[in-house]
């Protein structure tokens, strides 16, 4: 009879063993912090899941800033005192608890100052509650939903948005296809002004394709442009075989198709709508298409098709902008072997959001830091903003990039397409035009 | 009306397309299971470890992909076998659950070493017939499409062969429908487990490979949905029926297509299913019934 | 030394819930109760998923009933404004409702068939909520759900945990009277030979619903009370992980057993954490499944039979085939 009474304090003690473990690790953080100086900045990113591949290049990329940061003399706080960062990771799995699981160790067990990262918006509002609740400024830097920010049920207003959302490119596409596209068209079909122009949507079916749907539909009808849409396909994340969707597609007879899907879905679709179906028309993506492997799938079908974009592997406006990002693939490159994307660079951004804000603060007390977040106005660092400054809007703490469309072209010797800017006009080093095989829709 | 109608035939078409990668799985589901009666779900697995070996040869040597098909089969023989006889061998027997859930395990280990071997981001190869087409009747088949329908027939067609006129062939025939008289008169069915089990992950690497070369993207992730659509398929025309597995796999890509057509992307894996419920509710044996289960 | 499989059981689960209560006492890391809160939950669809199990119905979609908990219990909440603490429980019985209907189709299968039409059903079920149902679903935006306690009332986190603790003391203490009782027995019988139980009066139609009913209700009041601890609810809850997880645990703990699912997932969430504290990514879930490999090959009854595997290799050791001890020379 000894031995099941033995079993429980065993049980006990090692539990209190790890229990113990877990507070001195959490208290052995604290005074390390406070003793050296050193300024925590917890990232949340998917480091396995789905999302893997975006979270690395995020967490890879803050690990740049923060290096860049610390080398150039780290943070100056109030007191004149130095600080280096130091960067925690968080992996949120790509699912709500894993996501809770890693907010709330950051949040509570590292006892970080700030937060940066999170990509998927579903699992991001998973963990917003633990945000609001231990008052913790958190940059969010790759989540593409609106959501985030607009939502009503909780405190946001220590989340700040550095990342376009679906409603932003959406307008911004579809203004494109209004004034560029449609004027490029009439003149080279020769129709009349009051023409509509032909759109046809084809979208992943999740909350970023819908996003990017609804932005369309709203786009066109606050700004009573003349678009109509002809045909809206949806498919689901994941889909490998793109042609029934297509089929109905080309049968509306489209001008152009916006298409909003992840680089393994808008590859495929181009490529299999103008090699299979023989749908010749233009092709607009989504900014998040814009990385290496997207341009070697696409081949030579990605003649003529447009990404609305923000960070390119292949060209930048030229100038300032154009050195830093080189200056930052540069640094990434020579670190990790491989090249940054965009949720990369706003990832980076991010990080030096941060440290200006505690820098400008002075202190790393959080509702000061939060302040300085809302009163941020510092110089763009490697993307192109609005007015080239990063601050956030009153209302939703969105900042504002200043976006860009480009156009591919073929390039016999590469095998590949690449690149060039065509709007809008302060940054464009070429104009946008149809190519050669161009179809418009019907008359 | 017309113009629907012209709409549907093509959609029809590209279910075909999509139907030769199922149909290859679904055969390669009924010769295991037809011979050894075990559930493996992992068996998407195999398709898409195919698709990388076929995708790492052409990145290092650029040989045409269609003929590293053989290699890729080759190899998939090897890892099969090996699957066989350390993880279903010992569990044989212990239920179908077991299989079950032991597939479980093998998906978690297959889809996340795939991811740290090649890490997993998305990849695609592009057919060396890409962009070229021949003309059939008033439409302009592309080349790979062609291809791999023969292809399908070909491996089909020699798995036929083989069935029927091979003294394996005829062991496996035997193991499948009558196990203990198949041991009865003196046939190794331990031998014929592997082979079948090895043959079975075979077609499924062929299917792999011709995803790959049908210019699909792939990534570690891709093989279980369309395994889980091989079963339904099987139960659905008949398990260890070949011919039930063809026409399986055939209406099954024109039904997708044609869901997601009327009625969106979304619903393309949910109208498979939904299928197989209607079908099991009426029949609860599948389709044609069942042999020697 | 001897273990009886009875005795490790109760004083297992006894000393496990004393550990439990006794953790807030011990730790002030707020990470930790709220990884214990998410492992409660998780003990109970672990258990909702093995007494179906245990009925000889192996489902590979329990993330429907979870999904539809969660969904149905926050509806309600949103609707009427009662508290998410009593519109778990009502949640629970739609899916319970879902459960019976979807056990309807399965009754007369087969398992592996079984296995993949629950599998079917998830899927179909996140379709319709993001499709169909959207308007009222939010689709693939989700929606705020209700939070259990709200966290203006000071020391929330723990009154949250114990909360979630009791029922998850009061599902076990369910499960456990039902597998006792002549219900268990009947699931028994019909798990083992169907024929033999029908023969003996058992109707295994009526058995198999019910079986279906009761852990649809416990796998539904467990994603109900994740989705109001973490207050965001979004259709990815009905995706493949959330299926397979609990099979994973139950297997590794063991199948059919009271103790299984608790010991299994507990085990299993420690191992877990502790990969992710080593920074392996893809390693953990090829760690899991080799782990998952070779329990179900070596250990197919589970870690609870383990003392009694040891048992046997202790006193089976130094014998010789007779069962003698080799002599001396």
């Amino acid at each position: 009879m000894k031995y099941p009474v033995l079993f429980i304090v065993a049980l006990l003690v090692l539990a209190t063993l790890f229990a113990g473990c877990t507070q001195q690790a959490a208290t052995q953080q604290q005074t390390t912090s406070a003793s050296q100086g050193t300024i925590k900045i917890g990232v949340i990113v998917s480091l396995t899941g789905p999302a893997s591949n975006v979270g690395n290049n995020m967490w890879q990329s803050a690990q740049v800033a923060a290096d860049k940061i610390n080398a150039d003399g780290g943070v100056t706080l109030k007191d004149g005192s130095k600080a280096q960062i130091k960067l925690i990771v968080g992996d949120d799995e790509s699912t709500q608890q894993g996501g809770q699981k890693a907010a709330t160790k950051l949040i509570t067990d590292d006892k970080v100052d700030i937060l940066v990262g999170g990509y998927s918006s579903a699992v991001t509002s998973a963990y917003e509650q633990t945000i609001a609740e231990y008052k913790v400024p958190y940059i969010v830097t790759g989540a593409s939903s609106p959501i985030i920010t607009h939502r009503t049920d909780i405190d946001t207003s220590y989340v700040f948005h550095h990342c376009p959302t679906t409603d932003t490119y959406g307008q911004y596409t579809t203004s494109f296809i209004d004034q560029v596209i449609r004027s490029a068209i009439a003149k080279k079909s020769g129709f009349s002004a009051d023409r509509p122009l032909r759109l046809a949507l084809m979208y992943q079916d999740t909350a970023f394709g819908k996003g990017v749907q609804t932005a369309v539909n709203n786009t066109i009808t606050k700004e009573k442009l003349n678009i109509q849409l002809v045909s809206q396909q949806s498919f689901k994340m994941g889909e490998s075989d793109f042609r029934t969707q297509l089929t109905a597609i080309k049968a509306a007879n489209p001008d152009a198709v916006y298409i909003a899907a992840f680089p393994n879905e808008g590859a495929p679709i181009i490529t299999q709508a103008r090699r299979d179906i023989g749908l010749n028309t233009i092709f607009l993506n989504v900014e998040n298409n814009d990385n290496a492997q997207f341009y070697k799938d696409l081949g030579q079908y990605g003649e003529g098709a447009i990404i609305e974009s923000r960070f390119s592997p292949y060209t930048a406006p030229a100038g300032a902008v154009a050195d830093a990002q080189n200056a930052f693939k540069q640094a990434y490159f020579t670190k990790f072997g491989t090249y940054p994307d965009m949720m990369g660079a706003s990832t980076y951004e991010g990080v030096f959001i941060a440290a200006k804000a505690i820098g400008n603060a002075g202190t790393t007390d959080k509702a000061t830091v939060r302040q300085a977040l809302v009163n941020l106005k510092m110089p763009q660092v490697i993307e192109a903003m609005k007015d080239q400054t990063i601050s956030f809007s009153p209302d939703f703490r969105e900042s504002t990039f200043d976006l860009w469309m480009e156009q591919l072209s073929f390039n016999q010797t590469l095998g590949e397409t690449r690149p060039a800017i065509v709007w809008p006009d302060n940054l464009k080093t070429t104009a946008f035009a149809l190519p050669s095989w161009y179809t418009a829709g019907s008359t | 009306m017309m113009d629907n109608l012209g709409i549907f035939l093509q959609i029809m078409f590209w279910g075909l397309y999509a139907g030769c990668i199922y149909i290859l799985l679904a055969t390669g589901l009924n010769l295991i299971f037809g011979v050894m009666k075990i559930v493996n779900f992992a068996h998407g697995e195999f398709l898409m470890i195919g698709a990388y070996i076929t995708a790492t040869i052409f990145f290092l040597t650029g040989i045409n992909p269609y003929v590293i098909i053989l290699l890729s089969m080759l190899a998939l023989i090897g890892i099969g076998a090996i699957v066989e006889r350390l993880c279903f061998r010992p569990i044989l027997g212990t239920g179908k659950l077991n299989e079950i859930f032991l597939s479980i395990g093998l998906i978690y280990i297959f889809q996340n070493g795939a991811a740290m071997i090649w890490g997993d981001a998305w990849q695609s190869v592009r057919s060396p017939y890409d962009g070229i087409t021949v003309p059939v009747g008033s439409l302009s088949v592309p080349l790979d499409y062609i291809i791999i329908v023969a292809f399908t027939a070909a491996i089909l067609f020699a798995l036929y062969f083989f069935l029927k006129k091979t003294t394996t062939g005829m062991e496996m025939r035997a193991t499948s429908q009558n196990r203990k008289g198949a041991m009865l008169v003196g046939i190794n069915v331990e031998r014929i487990d592997i082979i079948s089990f090895g043959l079975g992950c075979a077609l499924a690497a062929a299917a792999g490979t011709l995803w790959v070369v049908s210019g699909q993207v792939f990534n570690p992730y891709m093989g279980s949905i369309p395994a889980v659509k091989a079963f339904a398929i099987i139960i659905l025309g008949g398990l260890g029926s070949i011919p039930g597995a063809i026409i399986g796999g055939l209406l099954m890509g024109i039904a997708e297509n044609s869901a997601a057509y009327l009625l969106g992307g979304i619903w393309k894996d949910a109208v498979s299913f939904i299928i197989l419920i209607v079908v099991l509710v009426v029949r609860p044996t599948g389709l044609f019934g069942e042999k020697g289960e | 030394m001897n273990f009886k499989r009875d005795d490790l059981t109760k004083y297992g689960l006894v000393a496990i819930l004393v550990i439990a209560a006794a953790v807030p006492v011990l730790s002030d890391s707020m990470f930790l109760i709220n990884l214990l809160v998410l492992m409660l939950i998780s003990i109970i669809f672990a258990s909702a998923w093995n007494l179906l199990a245990f009925s000889g119905q192996g489902s590979l979609g329990h993330a429907a009933f979870f999904g539809i908990g969660a969904y149905a219990s926050t509806m309600i909440a949103v609707q009427s404004g009662i508290s998410p603490f009593i519109t778990i429980f009502l949640g629970a019985a739609v899916a319970a409702f879902i459960g019976v209907l979807i056990g309807l189709t399965c009754v007369r299968l087969k398992e592996w068939f079984l296995a993949m039409v629950t599998f079917g059903f998830a899927i179909i079920v996140q379709t319709l909520t993001v499709s169909v149902l959207a308007p009222i679903t939010g689709g693939w935006d989700g929606i705020a759900s209700p939070r259990l306690l709200s966290p203006s009332i000071p020391g929330y986190q723990l009154i949250e945990y114990y909360a979630v603790l009791i029922i998850t003391i009061a599902s076990l203490v369910a499960i456990w009277y039902i597998m006792k009782s002549r219900i268990g027995l009947a699931f028994l019988a019909i798990r083992e030979n169907e024929v033999e139980a029908r023969s003996a009066g058992v109707d295994p139609v009526r058995y198999r619903l019910f079986a279906f009913a009761i852990s649809a209700y416990l796998a539904g009041v467990a994603g109900a009370i994740q989705i109001h601890h973490i207050g965001y609810l979004t259709p990815e809850l009905y995706g493949v992980d959330n299926s397979f997880w609990p099979i994973t645990f139950v297997i590794l703990g063991g199948l059919g057993t009271l103790a299984g699912p608790v010991i299994g997932t507990i085990v299993l969430t420690v191992i877990w954490e502790g990969l992710k504290a080593t920074g392996l990514t893809f390693g953990r879930y090829v760690i899991v499944g080799f782990i998952l490999i070779l329990t179900i090959i070596f250990l197919p009854k589970g870690l609870v039979n383990l003392p009694e595997r040891i048992q046997i290799w202790w006193k089976g050791r130094g014998r010789n085939e007779t069962g003698a001890r080799p002599q001396r020379e």
